[in-house]
């Protein structure tokens, strides 16, 4: 059982749990997804009109709190024509005044013709005015005391609610209070229906006075001035802002009578009451449902993508880990065959030093010819034990890109034919050609170039029938590359063996290669081209030769 | 929070290099307080009583002004009021035994009439209608016990003569106005002999011989001219009057009533106005006059006052002094000391003995060795107009780049003196120069000058007042990142229209009961103010025909334009600033993202008459200044 369990797996079911997990998370995220832009463009549709109201009133808020209480600012000084610049400008900045009518009136205890009366105080008119957009010349104003009009019953009204509303402040007025905004607005402002009337605000001192002249009896006072102002209102001029047209297709401004059901059942509608003089009103908004479920669908296609985006990111995960895991299978399996091969490979040596070393412990005595054929058995596979162990060490080097390249200039010429000598001495029967056309020096590693020189021409000669042994070496410039030829007419490759010699620990099976190789050579050869970013090709004919090509960039 | 703890970290290395700065220049004085710079004064409108027997004076009691009285020859000393709910404004010496008082809110509101024998005694308040107000108008001679009052119960906007009988406190109405005399002159024996009517345009000096009834016109001036009696001459029908008719500077000159003419100029200098007159009753005749120039100089004419000034300057090192008050006889003085650096003191003079007594200091927590120099300065205007003013730089601070306050002055019809001001010398304790210019409008400068401000509140005086804060940025002294200006009443007004038309000049800016609407200001002269209505739409502009030109003026129609951090001072019951208009315009401003500190005081009028409450304000003016004049411009 143990063992089993130590035993590589290859987990597919462990996979493909986690890829169905994962899709059906990607739905249910989808789905959940959806329904919640759904519930939150719903949501927006009735509380963002609260923001689309604040716009939509902020021109009047301003009108309320800065162009009104202006009038205050004159004292009741203004006249026509300052109270029509006055006007004008208001007239300009608000569209949703329509009208404005400026009542110059005087306050006192003499005798008026028209006007209120409340005890001795009196609050008598000089002129009406009115002012608006479009109104002609001749119309502007109503009524002039000096001549013999009579103010009409509408003008008049809001003046006497105004006068009212003021008189019942003189009456029990605390002078020796600063006036609070409370009563300011309770006793200057008139705010009704599409209309609000104010009257300038008095200083205390004027309050004192007026007091005084509704209370007692005094001689005939001056004419004290103040000015009211009627500002009539149209609340379909107040511009919409829409600031939310993604949600709103529709905003109008609507009497608080409409019902919004008779009109398009296929409507979303909602709205919000007005306040102030346009309390009759309100803000109504409507959006078709198709359009709402495209708003849906615009929030939720960024979160799709998403949710879609970080499904395939996991997937690939998947399909990496999957690829690793494979692979290491395969390299596992490789591995432990080379332990298998090379620990044969070292026990030949091993068992001929054992034997050597029996053979001398048990000898009584040794001859200067055993002496010398042991010493000649043990230097030799001590040797191999080296070379092996060489070998493997520089190919794990190379695998793991562990060495640093040098990059010294390398005179061809003499770089070869040092390396031809040595052969030529090593085998005296091996009969190397070289030839170099047009490159000179090569700037490159020349260990590693020497390496990859030794193990070919070492190939050639193992490879190769006795009086065979030939091996043409040509180097040439190609393009931007250097070619190194090696063309023997050793035994040559058999076609389906091609593509298996740069496997590592591949071994040709044949009588040639005997003596001590582990399959190592032509791999390590692939290794070192690669690991220079070069190529190495090879072209064979059974019984006739091989010639190997290395390429190699030769500007860097 | 970052930023914080960094600074937190170089805090300490900050105050090395502040301690070493500071260290490495010469000494710079020591904060001085805020209360020791404000607080109300102690003793304060020292009168001699007419026999020079008595001095009288106004101190705290329980918090509030009253009367007391000093004997000159015991050592007895009386406090004649005791009122602990409103102060005494003003009092006067009725007769060698009476005194006259009244005390009010300080808004004019709560008007009550006392008079008192000067032990204290004997106190009766003599009945009015409410509302009314009283001018001590004149005695009738020392040792009656009849007084001349200019009382407005019959009609606010009139004021009549009574005689008051001190013992009975009953009254009689002796001269009742026709409706335009704005001011009554009595002679000696308590007869009116002069008038001043005004019908809005024209003030006319009206005279009668001496048991006459009928008034006669003299002379009429508008108010661009000036034509002020001053007292009956020892020749008949003569008097001396201060006059601009026919010149540019005011003059003291000799009138005959009978046939309007000058016979005689008494003084009369080419480039000031005479400032101060000192007429003699005992002798009709004239004791000295006064102008500046740029410090104050007087001319005499009486050579016993002469010597007596003499003497009193040689006794006080050479100090600046004022005459207070005289007595009957001229032979008690009561003078007043003072320099720019010294608040100075009050002292009695007795001339046949040339003793001087000191009898308080104005502030005696304030050392002048402490305090800043006042240099006169001149600099020219955009007009090529020479202009003067004065410079008070800071000890210890060099006299390059330096952080400024401008100041000012009210009015405008007013000027700036060489004289201590505790407001400068605050700003100069706290490493500020201070700079006031007398801007076209200031008095002492003659008729044509003033006519130059006339409906030129926001133009041609602001104008002055930036050019002198060009002269100083130009002559090194100011650094220009980091300029304040102040003022008071009209000098908040210039405040705030500085920072309404040159934004960029000043880092901050305080008004302190500054008119932010000029229609309010109009409209707050009181109703037996309206003979100047006139003179209104001349100097400051007609409400119906010059809206433009008062809504340029006028700060609160130009909020969007104030940027500048401001800190503002109103008055509950200012009747000049309504309250409920400075209200909106900090809301408005406030509504700009500008930064407005804003104090009221629900009680106070135009003025901060409460101490507390001074020095509140003064306080909170301190650390905003120092918040914007004190950080660093590197």
């Amino acid at each position: 059982m143990k063992s089993e369990e130590l035993r590589y797996r290859k987990n597919f079911l462990l996979i493909i749990v986690f890829m169905v997990l994962i899709s059906v998370s990607l739905i249910i995220a989808l789905f959940l997804g959806y329904n919640f832009t759904r519930k939150y463009v719903e949501n927006e549709f009735s509380s963002k009109k609260i923001e689309v109201l604040e716009q939509t009133i902020a021109p009047y808020n301003s009108f309320f709190q800065n162009a009104v209480p202006e009038v205050s600012f004159y004292q009741g000084y203004l006249d026509s024509a300052s109270a029509s610049k006055y006007a004008d400008s208001v007239l300009q900045q608000y569209r949703f005044v329509d009208r404005i009518i400026f009542y110059d009136v005087y306050i006192s205890n003499r005798p008026i013709e028209d006007g209120l009366t409340a005890d001795n105080f009196k609050l008598g008119i000089k002129n009406v005015f009115r002012y608006g957009r479009n109104i002609s010349k001749d119309s502007i104003v109503i009524y002039d005391n000096s001549r013999d009009d009579n103010l009409s019953l509408n003008a008049s009204e809001e003046l006497n609610k105004v006068g009212l509303k003021f008189v019942n402040y003189i009456e029990q007025a605390d002078t020796t209070q600063a006036l609070s905004e409370e009563i300011i607005f309770k006793t200057f402002y008139n705010v009704t229906p599409n209309r609000i009337t104010y009257m300038n605000v008095p200083r205390r001192e004027e309050i004192k006075v007026y007091k005084d002249l509704m209370l007692k009896k005094l001689p005939p006072s001056p004419r004290y001035q103040q000015d009211i102002f009627t500002f009539e209102l149209n609340p379909y001029q107040l511009v919409i802002k829409n600031i939310h047209p993604e949600i709103y297709q529709f905003i109008n401004i609507r009497k608080q009578s409409f019902d919004p059901v008779l009109e398009k059942p296929n409507l979303l509608t909602t709205d919000i009451s007005l306040s102030g003089p346009f309390a009759d009103y309100k803000l109504y908004f409507a959006s078709e449902k198709d359009f709402l479920i495209k708003e849906v669908g615009r929030r939720f296609m960024p979160i799709a993508f998403g949710v879609f985006f970080i499904y395939c990111i996991l997937a690939l995960i998947t399909f990496l880990i999957y690829r690793n895991l494979n692979i290491n299978q395969k390299l596992f399996k490789l591995q432990y065959d080379f332990i298998n091969n090379f620990t044969h490979e070292f026990k030949t040596p091993v068992s001929v030093i054992k034997i050597a070393g029996n053979n001398i412990k048990s000898a009584k005595e040794l001859s200067e010819r055993e002496k010398n054929h042991y010493g000649k058995i043990l230097d030799e596979e001590a040797d191999r034990l080296n070379d092996l162990m060489n070998r493997l060490l520089s190919f794990t080097q190379i695998e793991n890109r562990a060495i640093k390249l040098k990059n010294e200039d390398i005179n061809l010429e003499i770089f070869a034919q040092n390396i031809i000598d040595s052969f030529q001495i090593k085998y005296a029967d091996y009969e190397i050609d070289l030839l170099i056309k047009g490159v000179e020096t090569f700037k490159s590693d020349p260990l590693l170039l020497g390496s990859l020189f030794d193990n070919l021409i070492e190939n050639a000669y193992k490879y190769a029938k006795p009086g065979s042994k030939f091996l043409k070496i040509t180097i040439y410039k190609f393009r931007k590359n250097i070619v190194f030829s090696f063309e023997d007419k050793g035994i040559g490759i058999e076609r389906k063996e091609i593509k298996n010699i740069f496997k590592k620990f591949y071994r040709i099976q044949s009588q040639y290669n005997q003596q001590g190789s582990v399959g190592l050579g032509l791999a390590f050869c692939k290794e070192l081209v690669n690991f220079m970013d070069g190529d190495i090709t090879v072209t064979s004919k059974p019984g006739v030769g091989s010639h190997f090509k290395i390429t190699l960039p030769y500007d860097k | 929070m970052v930023m914080m703890r960094s600074f937190l970290k170089i805090l300490p290395r900050l105050f090395l290099f502040i301690f070493l700065v500071s260290c490495s220049t010469e000494e710079k004085p020591a904060k001085v307080s805020v209360e020791t710079f404000f607080k109300n004064p102690q003793q304060s409108n020292f009168q001699i009583s007419p026999d020079g027997k008595y001095i009288s004076f106004l101190k705290p009691y329980q918090g509030k002004l009253n009367l007391f009285v000093q004997s000159l020859t015991s050592k007895a000393s009386f406090r004649i009021s005791s009122f602990t709910d409103q102060s005494v404004r003003n009092y006067f010496w009725a007769s060698n035994t009476h005194l006259l008082y009244f005390k009010d809110n300080g808004a004019r509101e709560n008007f009550q009439l006392f008079s008192s024998i000067y032990d204290g005694s004997n106190t009766i308040e003599v009945s009015l209608k409410p509302g009314t107000k009283v001018n001590f108008l004149d005695y009738l001679k020392h040792d009656s016990n009849d007084i001349l009052l200019a009382i407005n119960e019959r009609n606010p906007e009139n004021f009549d003569v009574y005689s008051l009988d001190l013992k009975t406190g009953k009254r009689v109405m002796i001269e009742k106005n026709p409706g335009s005399i704005v001011e009554w002159i009595a002679d000696n024996d308590g007869e009116i002999r002069m008038a001043i009517g005004s019908d809005g345009v024209t003030e006319t000096l009206y005279y009668r011989e001496k048991g006459s009834k009928a008034f006669k016109a003299v002379k009429s001036s508008n108010f661009i001219n000036t034509v002020k009696p001053i007292g009956l001459s020892s020749k008949a029908n003569h008097i001396f009057a201060l006059s601009d008719i026919n010149r540019d500077k005011k003059a003291v000159v000799e009138l005959n009533c009978l046939t309007g003419e000058e016979t005689k100029v008494w003084y009369e200098n080419k480039e000031r106005d005479v400032l101060e007159v000192s007429y003699s009753r005992k002798g009709k005749s004239l004791n000295f006059v006064v102008f500046e120039d740029p410090k104050r100089k007087v001319h005499f004419f009486d050579e016993q006052l002469k010597n007596a000034f003499l003497d009193i300057k040689k006794k006080l090192n050479d100090d600046e002094i004022r005459l207070i008050h005289k007595d009957q006889k001229e032979q008690h003085l009561i003078i007043r000391s003072f320099t720019d650096k010294d608040p100075g003191s009050y002292y009695f003079y007795n001339l046949k003995n040339k003793n001087l007594m000191k009898l308080a200091d104005v502030n005696p927590d304030i050392k002048p060795s402490m305090m800043c120099e006042m240099k006169h300065i001149k600099f020219k205007n955009r007009d090529g107009l020479e202009l003067e003013g004065f410079l008070t730089l800071p000890k210890g601070r060099g006299v390059k780049k330096l952080p400024v306050v401008i100041y000012p002055h009210s009015g405008p019809n007013q000027r700036n003196s060489w004289a201590y001001s505790p407001e400068v010398q605050f700003f100069a304790n706290r490493g500020y120069a201070v700079l006031q210019v007398n801007f076209r409008g200031s008095t002492g400068y003659g008729k044509a000058f003033i006519k130059q401000a006339f409906k030129n509140w926001s133009k041609n005086i602001q104008h002055d007042i930036t050019d002198g804060v060009k002269w100083l940025i130009q002559e090194d002294i100011a650094d220009p990142s980091r300029i304040a200006i102040f003022g008071y009443s009209f000098g908040g007004f210039s405040a705030l229209n500085q920072v309404v038309y040159n934004p960029k000049m000043y880092v901050c800016a305080a008004s302190y009961s500054g008119y932010i609407n000029l229609f309010t200001y109009i409209k707050g002269f009181p109703a037996y103010y309206k003979p100047y209505q006139q003179m209104i739409d001349l100097i400051i502009g007609n409400p119906e025909k010059d809206v433009e030109y008062l809504r340029y003026s006028s700060p609160i129609f130009q909020t969007n334009r104030i940027k500048t951090p401001l800190i503002i001072w109103q008055g509950g019951k200012d009747p000049k600033v309504n309250l409920s208009e400075t209200n909106q315009f900090v809301k408005e401003i406030r509504k700009n993202n500008v930064e407005v500190n804003y104090i009221v005081n629900e009680n106070e009028g135009h003025y901060l008459s409460d101490e507390k409450s001074k020095i509140n304000f003064y306080a909170q003016l301190d650390s905003f200044f120092d918040k914007y004049l004190n950080r660093s411009n590197r």
